[in-house]
C-alpha cells in the first residue's frame, strides 16, 4: 500500500513536471486578460517611467508591460546572470552608454539593424552611434546626459567672486579650484563635489580635456592606454583635489548632491536630474549653472551618453518587446514620457526640442539659460564613452585606480599597474 | 550413476548453489542495520552530492576552460587559469591581504570572545541582560551593520566627533589603506564575537564545578584554574569556534561589498570580493572557478592544521 502510495506520489509529481515544462514551452509568455505581457528592467524608480508604459499601453491594448528596478551597481552583474542565463522573464532592457559592444559580445541583446534608418530619421545621431558595433545596430536610443558646473552663489559671493553662469565664459579647472579654495577660507565647508565619485562617466572628460583619450585605443579598442601624459595629468590634478581638502575623501557619490543641496559646497558637478534634489531642502540655496569647465590649453569636455534601449535575447516575446522598444525610442509620445517625471534629455529629436524648452523653467530662476548652454555642450564639449567590449573592465579598473588615486596613491605608479592590469583582463577577451 | 555424497555419510556437502549465498547475504542485510542507516542518510547524502560534490566537480571541471566573452567560444586551457591567477601580481596581493586578515580576525575574535565568555559564565546578578547585550549584534543583518558602520567612519562621523572631543586628530578609517582593513576587522568583529561568545559560554557551562571546588580547595587562583580547567577542557569547544571562525571569515563580503570594493589600493581586497569581481562584475567565469579551486584547497589546508593543533595532546 505504501508501495502503492509512493509510486502514485511519483506520478503525480512527474505529471506535474511535464505539465510545467509543456506550459512553459507552449505559452511561454502566460496571458493576461488575453494580453501578451512582457518585462522591461532598467536602474530607475517604477513610479519614473509609469508614464511611458501607461503610453505604450494605452496605444498597444494587447500587450502588458511590467517594469523591474535593478539597482546601478549590480545592473551588469543581474543582466549578465539573467539574460546569459536564458531567463525568458526580462524582454527589454536599458542598455548603459558604452556597453551595447560588451552585450552584443555576450549574445545578450538581439541586433536591431532593421531600425537603423527610422532611428537616424527621429533620433540625436550621437545617441543612434552609441549602439553600432560591427556594423549592426544593438539597441535604439532612449536618453541622453550632459553634464553642468552648479555653483552656489552665496558661497562664492562672499569669497569676493561672481559665480560662472550658463551664459558666461567657460571656467578652467584651475580657475575653479582657485574660487573653490578661497569660497572654503570663506566659510564653505567644502570647495568642490563630484556627482559620480571616481566613475569612468566622470573620469573621462577631465582625461580627455588634458589630451589623455579614452583609455582605449586600436582598432578594436582593446589596448589600454591609461598611463600617457594626459591621464596622469588629469589624475594628477583629482588627488590633489582631495590632497588639498578642497574635496572630501570618504564622501561617496550618493551623498555629494545633497551636501551641495545643503549649502555645505561652493562648486558641484553633476547632471541635470540633481536639480530635483537642489529643490528638495525647505531652505533651498541660491545657485548658477554653467558649462563643464576645463583644462587650461586643453579642450573643452563634457561626459555625455545615457542609457539605450535593446531587446532581450531571452525573451520569448520578442515581437511584443520589439514594439514597446520602437514605441519607447522612435515615437515622439513615447520617447517624451519615458522622461515625463525626470530631468533627463531625451533622444527622440522632437521630444529633446521640448526637453530644452522646458529645461530653462525646472527650477527657475536658477536654470534660466540651461537649454541654450546644453545644446551648445552637446554641440562642442561632449564625448561619449568607448564602445568596447572590453567596457565592463575599463570601467572597473579606472574606476579603482581613480579610488586609490583620491585616497593619496601616487599617480603614475597606479597608472601603469592599472594599464597592465587592464590589458591582461582585455586580452583574456 | 554415482549417487551424490551425503551429510550422513560423512562425506562434504555438495556446494550450494550461488542463490544460496546470495540469500545469506540478504539474510545478513536483514539482520544489519546498514540498509535502514543508508534509507535515512540517504537524504543527506543526496543534499551533499547534490550541492557541494557536484557544484564543486563542476568548478574543478570550468576551471581548466577558458571561456572568452567577446567571441563566445570555450576552449581547453588546462592549467593556464591557474598559472594565470598566480603570476598576477593582483592575485598575489590578494592572497596576502586575506592571509593578513586572517591572522588578525580570528586570533582578535577567538580571544575576545573566549574573555568575553569567561565573564559571562559568572553566576552574578544581572549577568542575563548583559549577555544579551553582548549577543545582540549577532541579530543585525550583515549589510546594516556594515551600513551603520559605514556612516560612523565617515570624514564628519561619531568616530572622529569622538576622537575630537578627546583632543585627537580625525582619522581616514576606511580612505586611508593603512586602517582600512583594520576598520572591516573592527565591524567584522562587532557581530563576530557576540556570535562565537554564545558556543564558549555553553562550553563553559558544560564544564563540571566539581573540578573548581577541588582546585580552590587545594588553594589554586584565578589564573590556575583558568589554565589547568578552562583550557582543557574547553577544547573541543574552541578546536570548533577557531575553525568556523576561520572559514566565515575568508568568506567575509558583505562589508567589503558594501563600503570598500577592495580598495583603497587593494587594502581590503579579500578573496572573496574578489572571486565575485572576476566571475559576476567582469564575467570571467572560468577565472572564478579557477580562484573557488584555489580557495578550497587553502581552506582545507589551513582548517587540517588548525585540527591538527588543536587537537594535540588529546588523549
Amino acid at each position: 500500500m505504501t508501495r502503492h502510495r509512493i509510486g502514485a506520489g511519483l506520478a503525480l509529481a512527474g505529471a506535474l513536471t511535464l505539465t510545467g515544462c509543456a506550459a512553459s514551452d507552449g505559452d511561454p509568455t502566460p496571458p493576461t486578460g488575453g494580453k501578451v505581457e512582457i518585462t522591461f528592467v532598467g536602474t530607475d524608480p517604477a513610479e519614473d517611467l509609469a508614464p511611458l508604459l501607461e503610453a505604450f499601453m494605452a496605444e498597444r491594448e494587447d500587450i502588458a508591460v511590467n517594469y523591474e528596478n535593478i539597482p546601478f551597481d549590480q545592473y551588469d552583474n543581474v543582466i549578465q546572470q539573467r539574460v546569459g542565463g536564458g531567463d525568458a522573464g526580462i524582454d527589454v532592457l536599458l542598455v548603459d552608454a558604452g556597453a551595447a559592444a560588451a552585450y552584443a559580445s555576450r549574445g545578450l541583446i538581439v541586433d536591431l539593424t532593421d531600425d537603423l534608418a527610422e532611428a537616424q530619421a527621429s533620433s540625436i545621431p550621437a545617441a543612434v552611434e552609441q549602439s553600432w558595433w560591427q556594423d549592426k545596430l544593438w539597441a535604439l536610443p532612449f536618453w541622453t546626459s550632459a553634464t553642468y558646473l552648479f555653483t552656489n552663489k552665496d558661497l562664492v559671493e562672499a569669497a569676493g567672486l561672481e559665480p560662472p553662469t550658463a551664459a558666461g565664459e567657460r571656467w578652467t579647472w584651475e580657475e575653479v579650484v582657485d574660487a573653490a579654495g578661497r569660497a572654503q577660507a570663506a566659510g564653505a565647508e567644502y570647495g568642490l563635489l563630484f556627482e559620480q565619485v571616481d566613475l569612468y562617466y566622470q573620469m573621462q572628460p577631465l582625461v580627455e580635456s588634458a589630451g589623455g583619450g579614452s583609455g582605449a585605443k586600436g582598432a578594436d579598442l582593446l589596448t589600454a592606454d591609461l598611463a600617457n601624459p594626459g591621464w596622469i595629468e588629469a589624475l594628477e590634478w583629482y588627488g590633489q583635489l582631495f590632497a588639498d581638502g578642497v574635496s572630501p575623501r570618504g564622501v561617496d557619490a550618493n551623498q555629494t548632491a545633497n551636501l551641495f543641496a545643503a549649502g555645505q559646497a561652493a562648486f558641484f558637478i553633476g547632471g541635470p536630474w540633481a536639480i530635483y534634489t537642489l529643490t528638495e531642502p525647505e531652505r533651498p540655496i541660491d545657485y548658477t549653472v554653467a558649462a563643464n569647465p576645463y583644462f587650461k590649453g586643453g579642450s573643452p569636455a563634457m561626459a555625455t551618453g545615457s542609457w539605450s534601449i535593446a531587446v532581450s535575447s531571452s525573451s520569448d516575446a520578442a515581437e511584443a518587446a520589439h514594439a514597446f522598444v520602437r514605441f519607447a525610442s522612435l515615437t515622439t509620445p513615447g520617447n517624451a514620457a519615458s522622461v515625463a517625471r525626470i530631468i533627463i534629455p531625451p533622444t527622440n529629436q522632437a521630444a529633446f526640442d521640448d526637453f530644452i524648452a522646458r529645461i530653462d523653467q525646472a527650477d527657475a530662476p536658477h536654470t534660466a539659460g540651461m537649454g541654450e548652454l546644453t545644446l551648445s555642450e552637446l554641440r562642442q564639449a561632449a564625448v561619449n564613452r568607448p564602445n568596447t567590449v572590453g567596457f565592463t573592465q575599463l570601467t572597473d579598473v579606472v574606476g579603482r585606480a581613480s579610488s586609490d588615486i583620491r585616497n593619496g596613491s601616487a599617480v603614475e605608479p597606479t597608472l601603469r599597474r592599472a594599464q597592465a592590469e587592464l590589458q591582461s583582463l582585455w586580452d583574456r577577451l | 550413476m554415482t549417487a551424490g555424497p551425503t551429510r550422513s555419510g560423512g562425506v562434504p556437502a555438495p556446494e550450494r548453489p550461488r542463490t544460496g549465498s546470495f540469500s545469506r547475504l540478504r539474510r545478513n542485510l536483514r539482520r544489519s542495520p546498514a540498509p535502514q542507516a543508508l534509507a535515512f542518510l540517504a537524504p543527506a547524502l543526496l543534499l551533499m552530492v547534490v550541492l557541494r560534490l557536484a557544484p564543486m566537480a563542476g568548478a574543478v571541471g570550468d576551471s581548466l576552460f577558458h571561456y572568452s566573452l567577446s567571441t563566445q567560444s570555450r576552449r581547453w586551457e588546462g592549467l593556464g587559469n591557474y598559472i594565470y591567477l598566480l603570476s598576477s601580481p593582483e592575485f598575489r596581493q590578494v592572497l596576502a591581504v586575506t592571509a593578513l586578515f586572517l591572522v588578525i580576525i580570528v586570533p582578535v575574535q577567538v580571544g575576545l570572545a573566549l574573555l568575553v565568555a569567561t565573564l559571562l559564565a559568572e553566576r552574578t546578578p544581572g549577568i542575563g541582560a548583559v549577555r544579551t547585550m553582548v549577543f545582540l549584534p549577532v541579530a543585525a543583518p550583515a549589510a546594516v551593520a556594515a551600513l551603520t558602520w559605514g556612516v560612523a567612519y565617515q570624514p564628519k562621523g561619531v568616530i572622529n566627533a569622538v576622537l575630537g572631543w578627546l583632543g585627537l586628530p580625525d582619522q581616514p578609517f576606511l580612505s586611508s589603506s593603512d586602517q582600512a582593513l583594520l576598520a572591516i576587522i573592527v565591524i567584522m568583529s562587532w557581530t563576530g564575537i557576540g556570535y562565537w561568545t554564545m558556543f564558549l559560554v555553553a562550553g563553559l557551562q558544560d564544564i563540571p564545578l566539581e573540578l573548581y571546588e577541588a582546585a580552590a580547595i587545594d588553594g589554586a587562583g584565578w589564573w590556575a584554574c583558568f589554565r589547568r580547567i578552562t583550557l582543557p577542557n574547553l577544547r573541543k569547544t574552541l578546536a570548533f569556534v577557531v575553525v568556523a571562525d576561520t572559514v566565515s571569515s575568508v568568506l567575509s563580503f558583505v562589508p567589503v561589498q558594501a563600503l570598500t570594493q577592495g580598495g583603497p589600493s587593494g587594502s581590503t581586497r579579500l578573496i572573496m570580493y574578489d572571486l565575485y569581481n572576476r566571475s559576476f562584475a567582469l564575467g570571467d567565469t572560468s577565472l572564478g572557478q579557477a580562484e573557488v579551486v584555489l580557495l578550497l584547497i587553502c581552506l582545507i589546508g589551513v582548517v587540517a592544521v588548525q585540527f591538527r593543533l588543536l587537537s594535540r595532546g588529546e588523549a
